[in-house]
């Protein structure tokens, strides 16, 4: 029998970055997939980043994921979103060549040491504690000590349109017909959800002359600290919408939904819904935005974001033909609805790993969360762990003031989702803290401490933070009220300042920063780079607030750091809730911070709760 | 140090006796302000022994109960506790808690008195199990009684606040999470709009439980200026026949009233003018401390000064003190040619002629209560609570100064503002903003 360190099972976006995680960490890794075709696929909109997301793929690229690299390699076109708001909510989004998406993905894992990519479905895992075995359809069997289950949508999946129910996986991929045991075996619980995706037509059938272009932006950053060479537009994307006749037909045909007639039986995300959803939810709507987008270079295929549907073939042409611009388009993928079995996630430690189990890590959509960012996210934690279990070291657990994955994380396991969870800017409560610019400054060191940076992040890390406090002497410089200070101040609409002034005292106005100060006093070398100047700037400009909640941070953590011990019993613990025992006995929180966030714990149960837990430690 | 706990320990509405106890390092010198015995002193009370005496409520009107003393460490929860044993209904039990908490107690969380007699060490192995057994019952009964306290109304014009706040942040967080779906709306102008109404009503809370003070407690006033400008002879017309207040107040714990008199139905408490003649020296050597101390007690400040001559620099140094409060200008020995400058917010008087004395009570209660009382506004609040609502209309502030901050700022600024709010009723964690923005926005991809 074959023996690895680890076997992830899935190379999806979870799957990819706990399998490089767990290589580049130094244990032998096997990664299996149901297709080599569908490494690292992009089975929904072709697209990275977005809101939130944005910040999520930067925090992956911060600990020494792979995902921000691959997408600044292959995108088509790219945004900054919110770029008229400010720094906290500002995300990339980038159009993605989705075909070169998967093969540039599939060629890293290829070209990683102790990585083994290879084709099989598994239909059994054996947990003999603290050594696993994996068996596979056609009989093989690998030895191992960590198991990472990112089997995404595929379990037990069903693809339905209209009155056809296929059980297959995503895009016409077989499924994952037999984890599903596995997992009821190991006595994990399971839940089953719905997502969906829209149609795809041909290019040469859209009449863009009618239709408003959306181009990308021009000298705009990467998603990775480590990619250097500027990301080009190439294709543009378009936009339409909905209209009356649109709304009619959906209307007329809404018995014949599968959600409405009852084949679709799986909860679907609210953020989510198929374009019949929105037309009956939001019936005062006339109409309702729609974006072209290109797949990729080498297709002519165009997804129609905003138009998820469930709907029998024959009338979801009708709808598409009565849009503008798309009245002849031929249809080369029909749209679909998706369901698949997860698991409930707060059968999680924040580690990712199962409770009461060893060894057995879950990340990406088979968790109940949606989206490739999160997915991703999910994985490179996962396979952290893993490999953390494996040389037998502490696990890593991100703080929700620490990041983006942490409250991803953190959420889901304590608070469990009756839905696919996506990640959005409102979930975090360290908003302003936790922004894309500074995501390497928050995570490139526990990156490094875990063995995940490699040396030629680090170095140009290092050199980063050194510059930026080289150059905070530049924010005490006084800028002397002279005609020069008043026309830049008069410029930019702020109200002239009576005497002298610092830098920095500058930098608080809404108006001023420091790339404008720079064209009238040269207060620094133009060649040095944007983020880091940016930084600077975010950093005077939000001090105050950024202080107020780095104080609140300190507050949340005293509870924080109030751990509760392994095997901590709370059956027949008097003066807490029969519902609050019943609900910490499932989630086992880490610590009093992580009890305290569980929904319907209320404080009295959390002051009487630290009361038996010092009682015990005592008593230890 | 911990601060003193007090809450109502037996179920409302039940049993002919109630009990509320008292908790910590300042427990007995609260009770010595509250009851009274025979002979009895802090030096002489003994622990352990029942007292009977009586429990000053109000002014003037007292309830007979029992008080027991239970010497630290020797009491349930390792502190110095105090008990009152009540044989009056709800109403006189709510009004002993809180006559406590006016008196610097402060209420007792859900299992308070439970969890420091274990911090204490008070509870042993054998005994913890039986005991952490009342927590349930004792938060249950705590969690009643303080919302009765609070009546139940407070809650809910914070529960609506709230809820306002949310739709608020739903709206923003939608612009914000969802950049590329089309919203008609101006986020500014409806935050603008919104935070003033907010505002509004916050004030409004404010105002109502000050009121509910004053009818309690009276207006506190303080006469301040310097010597020899009449404020004695200001003191003796303002209080004309009702000098008998003034002795029956003599003795008791409230050494800091001159005098009290009533006007239009509401008690005006005239504050230790000898501590500000005291202080006005100090003014002019080192001591705005003491001046200030005074008027933190005072809800208003007569400013006084000799009409027959112009302001004098100490004159001035008073002034800018009692600018810090609502305050009057209140020119004396307007009998005699006038000397003195305009004054802002000025009244002319002769306190030895009586001349405009019932005018300057009208002005004084005017400042004071704004609007006409309405009785069925009153918002009982405690001084925890009134803090909170404080602290939103600071969180307010900063939101209106940060107009032209980035919107996620402003975002969290108006979180502030919803959680501050939700101290006072102990709702502190929004999980409804991400409901809100899918139930009332058509988002998706």
């Amino acid at each position: 029998m074959e023996k690895f360190d680890a076997v992830v099972i899935g190379a999806g976006h979870a799957g990819c970055e706990a399998g490089l995680a767990l290589a580049r960490m130094g244990n032998k890794t096997l990664l299996l997939t149901l297709s080599l075709d569908a490494v690292a696929f992009l089975a929904c909109n072709p697209s990275i980043g977005g809101t939130a997301k944005g910040h999520l793929v930067c925090e992956i690229d911060a600990l020494g994921g792979q995902m921000g690299i691959n997408i600044d390699k292959t995108l088509i076109q790219i945004r900054m979103l919110n770029s008229s708001k400010g720094p906290a909510v500002q995300s990339l989004r980038a159009q993605a060549d989705k075909v070169a998406y998967h093969t540039e993905m599939k060629k890293t894992l290829e070209n990683t040491p102790n990585l083994y990519l290879k084709q099989a479905e598994v239909c059994e895992v054996k947990d003999n504690n603290e050594v696993k075995i994996v068996k596979t359809l056609v009989g093989d069997e690998f030895e191992c000590k960590a198991v990472v289950f990112a089997t995404g949508v595929y379990l037990n999946s069903d693809i339905i349109i209209g009155k056809t129910v296929e059980n297959i996986g995503p895009n016409g991929f077989k499924n994952a017909k037999y984890l599903s045991k596995t997992l009821t075996d190991l006595g994990v619980k399971l839940l089953r959800f719905k997502t969906g995706t829209p149609a795809r037509i041909n290019s040469r059938s859209i009449d863009f002359s009618q239709l408003p272009v959306q181009k990308g932006e021009e000298n705009i950053q990467n998603f990775s600290f480590m990619t250097t060479r500027k990301p080009k537009n190439i294709l543009p994307c378009y936009l339409t919408y909905t209209n009356e006749k649109t709304h009619e037909i959906i209307n007329n045909n809404l018995h014949r939904n599968p959600t409405i007639s009852g084949e679709i039986k799986g909860i679907g995300p609210r953020y989510c819904p198929s374009i019949e959803t929105k037309v009956v939810r939001f019936a005062d709507k006339d109409k309702h935005q729609l974006f072209l987008e290109p797949e990729a270079l080498s297709t002519n295929e165009f997804y129609i974001q905003g138009f998820s549907s469930s709907m029998p073939t024959d009338v979801q042409r009708e709808m598409i033909h009565s849009i503008k611009g798309l009245e002849n388009a031929e249809i080369m993928r029909d749209a679909y609805a998706i369901e698949y079995d997860c698991i409930d996630p707060t059968q999680l430690l924040p580690t990712l790993a199962l409770k009461n189990r060893k060894g057995l890590y879950f990340a990406g959509q088979i968790n109940g969360t949606s989206g490739y960012e999160e997915a991703a996210a999910q994985g490179i934690i996962a396979g952290i762990n893993a490999s953390l279990y494996l040389k037998g070291k502490e696990e890593l657990v991100l703080k929700r003031s620490d990041a983006y994955i942490g409250v991803l994380i953190d959420d889901i396991v304590t608070k469990g989702t009756n839905e696919p969870y996506r990640m959005m800017t409102s979930r975090a409560e360290y908003r302003l803290t936790l922004r894309q610019d500074n995501a390497d400054i928050r995570l490139t060191e526990l990156g490094r401490k875990v063995g995940l940076v490699d040396d030629k992040r680090y170095k140009k890390f290092k050199k980063k933070i050194k510059l930026i406090e080289k150059l905070k002497e530049i924010l005490e410089k006084k800028l002397k009220l002279d005609e020069k200070l008043i026309n830049l101040f008069n410029e930019n609409n702020e109200s002239v300042p009576k005497t002298n002034i610092s830098v920095k005292t500058a930098l608080k106005r809404t108006n001023i920063d420091l790339f404008k100060l720079n064209r009238v006093y040269n207060l620094f070398d133009r060649k040095i780079p944007f983020d880091v100047i940016n930084e600077l700037n975010i950093m005077t400009k939000f001090e105050g607030y950024l202080k107020q909640q780095q104080d609140e941070i300190e507050r949340a953590k005293k509870n924080e750091e109030i751990e509760i011990p392994r095997g901590f019993e709370y059956v027949g613990l008097k003066g807490i809730r029969a519902e609050t025992i019943q609900k910490l006995t499932q989630i086992k929180p880490l610590n009093i911070g992580q009890a305290s966030r569980i929904s319907g714990v209320s404080p009295a149960d959390i002051a009487v709760l630290s009361v038996l837990i010092k009682k015990y430690k005592e008593n230890k | 140090m911990e601060k003193t706990i007090a809450s109502i320990s037996t179920p409302l509405g039940k049993g002919a006796i109630s009990i509320v106890r008292m908790s910590g390092e300042k427990a007995l010198e609260i009770a010595f302000k509250v009851f009274n015995a025979k002979k009895l002193t802090i030096e002489n009370i003994e622990p352990r022994k029942m007292y009977l005496g009586n429990f000053e409520l109000e002014k003037g009107f007292f309830e007979k109960c029992l008080m027991v003393y239970f010497k630290s460490p020797n009491s349930y929860t390792g502190e110095d506790l105090i008990e009152f044993q009540i044989h009056g209904g709800i109403l006189i039990t709510q009004k002993i808690l809180k006559k406590c908490l006016d008196e610097g107690a402060v209420l007792a969380e859900a299992g308070e008195f439970s969890k420091r007699a274990f911090l204490n060490g008070k509870i042993s192995l054998n005994e913890a199990e039986s005991i952490i057994d009342i927590i349930e019952s004792e938060s249950e009964s705590e969690l009643k009684s303080s919302l009765t306290l609070s009546k139940g109304d407070l809650s809910l014009k914070i529960e609506n606040l709230q809820n306002s706040i949310t739709e608020l942040l739903a709206k923003i967080e939608v612009t914000l999470d969802y950049p590329e779906e089309d919203f008609d709306e101006d986020v500014r102008e409806t935050i603008k709009k919104e935070i003033g109404d907010i505002k509004k009503q916050i004030e409004k809370l404010i105002n109502d439980s000050r009121n509910a003070k004053y009818i309690k407690h009276g207006i506190n006033v303080a006469i301040v200026g310097r010597t020899n400008v009449g404020k004695s002879s200001l003191l003796n017309a303002l209080l004309g026949e009702n000098k008998a207040i003034v002795t029956d107040i003599e003795g008791t714990t409230r050494d800091s009233i001159e005098g009290s008199f009533f006007h239009n139905g509401i008690k005006i408490n005239l504050i230790d003018t000898a501590g500000i003649r005291e202080a006005v020296d100090e003014v002019e050597k080192i001591g705005i401390k003491k001046s200030k101390e005074i008027l933190d007690k005072s809800d208003i400040v007569m400013f006084v000064v000799d009409g027959t001559k112009r302001l004098s620099d100490s004159d001035l140094k008073i002034l800018n003190l009692s600018k810090k409060k609502p305050y009057i200008c209140v020119v004396n020995k307007t009998d005699k040619s006038r000397a003195v400058e305009k004054l802002e917010n000025e009244i002319e008087i002769s306190a030895v002629f009586n001349k405009n004395i019932d005018e300057l009570k009208n002005k004084i209660f005017d400042i004071i209560i704004k609007e006409e009382i309405n009785f069925n506004n009153i918002i009982v609040t405690n001084e925890r609570q009134l803090q909170e609502l404080s602290n939103a209309l600071k969180n307010i502030r900063e939101i209106e100064n940060a107009e032209a901050e980035v919107l996620e700022v402003i975002a969290m600024l108006i979180k502030n503002l919803w959680t501050t709010l939700g101290k006072i009723t102990g709702n502190t964690e929004n999980e409804n903003i991400i409901n809100l923005i899918f139930s009332k926005f058509c988002l998706g991809k």
